[in-house]
């Protein structure tokens, strides 16, 4: 823990240079030192002793350079050497301090200041000189009444609200605190002592360097640091003092300003992640070092982090407490329901980091409580981000993200309520295979299964390969290097096989958990001179091929990796409460799964529900159960001063507003107490600055856009008279959000336009069919205007003639998509109506934007401006043309979708799915909230009958993704499928043999992972068959893939290994893959620079698909090509993806009959 | 059935193949590795280590009819490598009291064992033993077992050591019979002495008319089979069982390490950083449902 780790050293040999380097005159001679402090003490005292406060500067002076002085002397005094010698605790003290503590000097030294009323110098000067005696002396100092009261003193004065401590003072001040701390950490008496220490001197405050202490907790920089560094002091040496625990608990505001003050930096975190990589969809640590708001908040929870890992179980269990009344449930509840893509996007990625970064237990199972358990408008937030799971944009790929963290913590509470749950009632099996659960795949069924479906078009490359190491297996395939023009070395004597045995044996209960290769001490009796020194990796002796090949190499590797994966999964699970095996829990015991579109049927079983409210704006007042109303409103103010300052926007805490139907928006007004200050801020940024404080936080949403026009004059949100009004259009905010994302918010847009439909706006009821690829394309119309604008955004406006007022009257959070309005109308009209260009001239025009700009509006994947020059922009983009051209068609013969049905059939299964689905599903009631629009995903809709097995959403909605691979981004499809992979890697049989187990007959409603794949397999083929020069683009995409993979490989060589795969492609499946083109984009060299990437990938002819297409077309035929480039590509991606992927649930398969379970964890743990 | 025809034809398939291609560097390597395995014929793994002489040949197992260009076929000696993997992973899951074997170096269908017989007539005999698995496991007949000196039992071959096994195992069904159940049988015949259609007539003879001859002949055979303990192990292969007198210099260490040593996975240390978490409470399938203490973590 670093916390601690930079703690220590200050511990207790703090400050060697100051403290070691004995200097001056005193060293020399105790006696002369004594007599020079003698000295100078007579004249101070003759100063202090003077009745009348003089106001003469002479007399401060004077009494500033004798206490500097005797106090320098004082620091240097070594402590008198005691009888027994040693300078222990009990050492008398030097002569210099003996006199000081008899004749109470620094008590009358303070007295005096206070007397003359302090001024800001004299304190400063006074902090410094206390700061320099703790920091420096040679002797404890504290342990004595005469020195820690008047220090209690002059900090009492510091933290008196009329003197104050003075801004310029803080950093002494805290400096000072620090000392304190620093020197209490050595000596634990003191901490009682400060406790203990008169409270009648302290006033109100038992603790008063605490009180202190605590406003600048999340403070930036050093001095927030130093605060946090001495709170964590006080907290790790009072984590066995119960009196000062429960001081602390019960006294202080440490804990709810430590949580509310999470709630405000939070607030002030980019509402938008802009990114320009394609294929980003998770916050690193190099993304948000540059991030100063981010900075601040990463710096308080890793306190928080600190705080609970150090301190008393009271403290610590009265922070998780406020974390999640305080934080999680009224903030980071919310922030995850905004309405907006791009806010759903940051929310979900910073979720994401935040639980990368938590690492005390208890503070992650506060987390995951939150995720799994709290209700937000009555789905778990869980269930809110799983539906996220099927969306198209970068939202998926940021809720995969997360998801994949949720499954590396191997945490039985998560996966009980993703899948196994689910599974656990063994409805999903026919009644005679259950005994099957527990089978592992012995003889290689399964993975030959899943190697059989590697489409016949993909082998031909792997057929050609094979062929050069003719023997077919992959022993030594890697190692002889698939480089036809290598020709191949001399096979290494790989004992690969025996490797595998020996780590099987070592694996058994032998020692040493590394596979030697040779056996130890034993040279094998016929081996000739050469056998490598690494045999058993073959990976390792690749050479370097140009070609870029080596992608179908190393099934070996998988292996490999797989058996590494379930290792340590099955290590990290090893302390489950049950083993999931289809027998315990019983499948009877278990409750019934929920049906998924109604997660609140199970709300009574969960007794934590209970526990902790729903809103906590509505007991604010005394959210946190422990603390009395008052005090937490006290300490929301105080929250609220503490921030005012700061700059940050807004609206964090009323996102639900803009999205939910009217009742949940007064209770929340109170919450916006603490935005208030964000206002005039917010204003500007309307262009008609009508905003009232409330509408503000629906328009901070927009700040970030700064150009909609509308957000100013939408009603208060919670202003009564307009509820109804608000209600309707949150629809349409709703609407135009789902927009933003196009189809794959579809789900959203879907519901809302029933919204439309059912209540204002009957004229939209004709559109509604219709209506999605007209969001869509309306929504989407910006991000490369240059390229892309056409007609198509005034004939998507025709057919909702209501659209716009409502979307005035909403505001902001549904601006996304119709941003380009105002933008194309007032702001940008030359690049609007710009003629598609070639590539360059569209990077060059990217380029050309500052990325401090306005983003380009109505960008689905959250990727803000810088996205027209990635490949996952241009995925979205050309959708969004498809869509736009279909629509054309049908805005010309007013048809409804059928017209443009076979495009879309063909290129967009998705959103053909939403399209038809809507009509024929029973329509939940309008719960104006889109995101538990489960039915969407064509599974759990409500009507599902409740026996019926399910396996359930998460299950369901990956299997569904992963069907539709072929559509997928190349950058979904890794993340997808690593997902599926991860969960594979779980050792208990009922999840195992849902996913592994081929052989098993699951009940005819339950799709299982080999259909899903097989219908994958059947589109490839079917793709291929259609495509001649299929071969040829299969291999340049591995070719790019490899490519891209080296360079990720080599770009950041520090990053953990785990993720690391050998294989090159495999690794190119890492989290981070193609990291190369950049990630945040504050700085406009680092979106320079990726552009300029992204224009070599595309030069260079990885790219070439759709840079051909790129250059010469324009119009309708330009669009249809670049749609047809883009399905093209994600296909062949696709296929590449596909055949790795199931080469490596071959291999888990294959793993899972080999490995071995591990001891629970209390017989393990050494 | 096995692989075999596949072997040779996915070799065929990718020679005609290569003269097609016309290009074919990769035929460089190719007669290189050819010769080396000629002499073995077809029948075995492609790797072969050490140039040791190979036990093993190709599996039989999942791929039934390879498919046409046979890729996710070539996969099949994984197949093998891996049902013997798991047998031998069942084996190490079974705790067979007394049982101890090691895959051989060489070849994973050759197993060396040995036999701890803790009372009854053979107490403190010490067997050494190799199992050979048939190459087209699962689906051929059953493992052999054969002692390394004939032991003086009615079931064991008197001149070639083998135990009669094919008695227990008349026909080996994959998924039903695994190879634990042959170590088992192997050790229960000591303690449970069958004397029907002996291996060893003599042995069965006079277990059934003098049981004091019979006794004191298990003794010697017991004894002369310890005085081959420390023998150099009959195969030479790295990983036959071998005994050597206690040498606390080698052996004390070993000892410790083998009852501290708990394993862990492999990179463990920089793996996750929290694991095992879990606050369900035993029996429960809800979440959080354990609300005491902390999880180790």
């Amino acid at each position: 823990m670093s916390w601690l780790s930079r703690l220590n050293p200050r511990g207790p040999g703090s400050r060697p240079g100051r403290s070691a380097a004995p200097s001056g005159p005193c060293t020399a001679d105790p006696e002369t030192c004594l007599m020079v402090f003698e000295n100078h003490w007579r004249q101070l005292s003759w100063v202090l002793e003077q009745q009348e406060p003089s106001s003469s500067s002479d007399d401060l002076a004077a009494v500033r350079n004798h206490t500097d002085q005797m106090l320098c002397l004082l620091a240097e005094e070594r402590p008198a050497e005691s009888a027994e010698g040693g300078p222990a605790a009990g050492a008398p003290m030097g002569p210099i301090l003996e006199l000081v503590v008899t004749e109470n000097i620094l008590e009358r030294l303070v007295q005096w200041h206070l007397r003359r009323g302090l001024d800001p110098d004299s304190q400063g000067a006074l902090l410094k000189l206390f700061e320099m005696l703790i920091g420096q002396s040679q002797q404890p100092l504290l342990q004595h009444t005469a020195v820690l009261h008047p220090l209690l003193r002059l900090l009492g004065a510091c933290a008196d609200p009329d003197l104050g401590c003075p801004l310029a003072l803080e950093n002494s001040l805290v400096l000072l605190l620090n000392q304190i701390c620093v020197s209490m950490a050595r000596q634990p008496v003191v901490l009682e002592m400060l406790f203990r220490a008169a409270p009648a001197q302290q006033g109100s405050t038992n603790l008063l360097i605490f009180s202190l202490l605590v406003p600048f907790i999340h403070r930036d920089g050093a001095i927030g640091q130093q605060a946090r560094d001495a709170l964590l002091l006080v907290m790790a040496t009072s984590a066995s003092n119960e009196a000062v625990a429960r001081y602390i608990a019960e006294n202080s505001y440490f804990c709810p300003v430590l949580a509310t003050g999470l709630s405000a930096l939070y607030s002030s975190l980019p509402r938008k992640i802009e990114v320009r990589g394609d294929d980003w969809h998770a916050l690193r640590r190099e993304d948000w070092m540059s991030v100063s708001s981010l900075v601040l908040f990463m710096n308080s929870l890793e306190f928080c982090n600190a705080v609970v890992q150090v301190a008393h179980p009271l403290v610590r269990s009265q922070l998780l407490d406020y974390l999640h009344n305080g934080f999680l449930v009224p903030v980071m509840g919310p922030a995850l329901h905004k309405s907006s893509v791009d806010e759903m996007i940051a929310s979900t990625a910073y979720l994401d980091l935040f639980l990368r970064s938590v690492s005390e237990t208890s503070l992650l199972k506060t987390f995951l409580r939150f995720i799994l358990l709290h209700r937000h408008d009555n789905d778990t937030i869980l269930d809110t981000l799983l539906t996220r799971i099927s969306s198209n944009s970068r939202l998926c790929m940021v809720s995969l993200s997360l998801f994949r963290t949720l499954l590396s913590l191997n945490c039985e509470d998560v996966m009980l309520q993703l899948v196994l749950r689910y599974l656990l009632p063994c409805t999903h099996v026919m009644l005679s295979q259950r005994r099957a659960i527990r089978e592992t795949d012995l003889y290689g069924k399964s993975a030959d299964k899943f190697l059989s479906l590697i489409p016949e078009c993909c082998r031909l490359n792997a057929a050609s390969s094979a062929e050069r190491d003719e023997d077919g297996a992959f022993w030594a395939k890697a190692a002889s290097g698939p480089g036809v023009e290598s020709p191949a070395p001399p096979r290494p004597s790989t004992p690969s096989r025996l490797a595998f045995f020996i780590r099987q044996q070592s694996g058994g209960g032998g020692p040493g958990g590394g596979a030697p290769s040779t056996p130890a001490g034993s040279e094998p009796p016929q081996s000739g001179a050469s056998h490598p020194p690494c045999p058993d990796s073959p990976m390792h002796q690749q050479p370097a091929n140009a070609d870029g090949l080596d992608w179908d190499s190393g099934y070996l590797d998988y292996l490999k990796d797989s058996r590494r994966g379930i290792e340590v999964c099955s290590w990290a699970c090893r302390d489950w409460s049950a083993p999931y095996d289809g027998e315990n829990p019983s499948p009877s015991a278990a409750a019934p799964p929920p049906p998924a579109s109604n997660p609140a049927s199970n709300p009574a079983s969960n007794p934590a529900m209970a526990m902790f409210p729903e809103h906590f704006s509505l007991q604010q007042g005394g959210g946190g159960t422990p603390p009395p109303g008052q005090r937490m409103a006290a300490v929301v103010a105080a929250a609220r001063s503490e921030w005012s300052g700061s700059e940050r926007d807004s609206g964090e805490w009323d996102v639900t507003i803009g999205k939910n139907n009217s009742i949940s928006l007064t209770p929340r007004s109170k919450k916006r107490s603490l935005q208030r200050e964000e206002v005039p801020r917010l204003v500007p940024s309307s262009s008609s600055s009508t905003s009232s404080s409330s509408s503000s936080s629906s328009s901070s949403s927009s700040a970030t856009h700064s150009s909609s026009s509308h957000a100013a004059s939408s009603p208060a949100p919670h202003d009564p008279a307009s509820v109804g009004y608000q209600a309707t259009c949150n629809g349409t905010a709703a609407q135009e959000d789902g927009c933003s994302d196009s189809r794959d918010r579809g789900l959203e847009v879907k519901k809302v336009k029933r919204d439309l439909g059912e209540r204002r706006y009957p004229d939209e009821n004709a559109n509604r069919n219709g209506s999605l690829a007209t969001c869509s394309s309306h929504g989407r119309a910006a991000p490369p205007p240059s390229v892309f604008h056409d007609g198509g955004m005034s004939d998507a406006e025709s057919p909702r003639p209501n659209g716009i007022p409502c979307r005035g009257a909403v505001g902001a959070p549904a601006s996304d998509g119709d941003a380009s309005k105002p933008r194309r109308a007032s702001s940008d009209p030359p690049e609007a109506d710009r003629a598609p260009q070639s590539v360059e001239s569209l990077i060059r025009e990217l380029l050309e934007q500052a990325p401090g700009e306005p983003p380009l509006p109505g960008d689905a994947g959250g990727g803000g401006g810088g996205q027209g020059i990635s490949i996952e922009a241009f995925t979205q983009e050309l959708r969004e043309l498809e869509e736009r051209a279909r629509e054309r068609g049908r805005a010309a013969g007013r048809q409804e979708e059928s017209a443009g049905d076979d495009l879309s059939s063909e290129r967009r299964p998705p959103p053909q799915e939403e399209e038809q689905q809507p009509p024929s599903e029973p329509k939940p009631p309008p719960t104006g909230d889109p995101k538990a629009d489960g039915p969407a995903l064509g599974l759990g809709s409500p009507a599902r009958p409740l026996n019926k097995p399910y396996t359930g959403p998460f299950m369901v909605v990956l299997f569904a993704k992963l069907e539709n691979m072929l559509q997928n981004s190349l950058y979904v499809n890794i993340l997808l499928t690593g997902i599926v992979a991860q969960l594979a890697c779980y050792p208990q049989p009922l999840l195992r043999s849902f996913l592994l187990n081929t052989n098993m007959v699951f009940q005819p409603s339950v799709k299982s992972l080999i259909q899903v794949l097989g219908s994958v397999k059947n589109r490839i083929e079917a793709f291929a068959a259609s495509h001649d020069d299929f071969p040829a683009m299969l291999k340049k995409a591995q070719q790019y893939l490899v490519a891209r993979g080296k360079v990720d490989w080599a770009d950041s060589p520090g990053a953990v290994p785990t993720l690391r795969r050998s294989d090159s492609l495999v690794k190119s499946r890492k989290p981070s893959l193609g990291e190369l083109i950049l990630r945040h984009t504050n700085s406009p060299t680092r979106a320079r620079h990726a552009a300029q990437l992204a224009l070599a990938h595309v030069r260079d002819g990885g790219q070439s698909l759709h840079s051909a297409l790129f250059k010469g077309a324009g119009g309708a035929s330009f669009i249809e090509k670049q749609a047809e480039a883009l399905r093209v590509k994600n296909a062949v991606y696709c296929a590449v993806v596909f055949c790795e992927f199931l080469k490596e649930l071959a291999s888990l398969a294959q793993e899972h009959a080999v490995t071995l379970p591990f001891p629970h964890g209390h017989e393990a743990e050494e | 059935m096995n692989l075999n025809p596949f072997w040779s034809m996915s070799a065929n398939t990718s020679r005609t193949q290569r003269t097609d291609g016309g290009e074919d560097q990769s035929g460089h390597g190719e007669p290189r590795a050819s010769p080396a395995r000629l002499p073995f014929g077809k029948k075995q793994l492609p790797p072969i280590p050490k140039n040791a002489t190979p036990v093993t040949k190709p599996a039989s197992t999942g791929a039934p009819a390879p498919s046409a260009n046979g890729t996710h076929a070539s996969y099949g000696p994984f197949y093998l490598e891996y049902s013997l993997l798991a047998e031998f992973t069942l084996v190490i899951r079974q705790k067979l009291p007394g049982i101890y074997v090691q895959p051989s170096y060489k070849s994973a269908l050759m197993w060396f064992g040995v036999i701890f017989i803790r009372h009854g007539l053979y107490q403190d005999g010490v067997f050494k033993f190799t199992v050979y698995i048939p190459d087209n496991y699962p689906d051929g007949e059953c493992p052999k077992l054969v002692f390394d000196v004939p032991v003086f039992h009615p079931l064991v071959d008197p001149v070639s050591g083998e135990l009669d096994v094919r008695r227990a195992f008349t026909k080996w069904r994959r998924n039903h019979n695994h190879i634990w159940q042959v170590l088992m049988y192997a050790r229960t015949v000591f303690y449970k002495i069958n004397t029907t259609e002996p291996l060893n007539p003599e042995a069965a003879v006079l277990y059934e008319k003098d049981v004091q001859l019979f006794k004191s002949k298990v003794v010697d055979s017991v004894t002369l089979c310890n005085s081959h303990l420390f023998d150099q192990p009959k195969m030479e292969d790295p990983y036959a069982i071998s005994f050597s007198p206690w040498n606390p210099a080698v052996h004390d260490e070993a000892k410790e390490r083998m009852f501290t040593c708990k394993r862990r996975p492999d990179d463990h240390h920089k793996g996750s950083q929290v694991s095992g978490l879990s606050w369900v409470k035993p029996g429960s399938t809800q979440p959080f449902s354990k609300e005491d203490g902390p999880p180790p973590s």
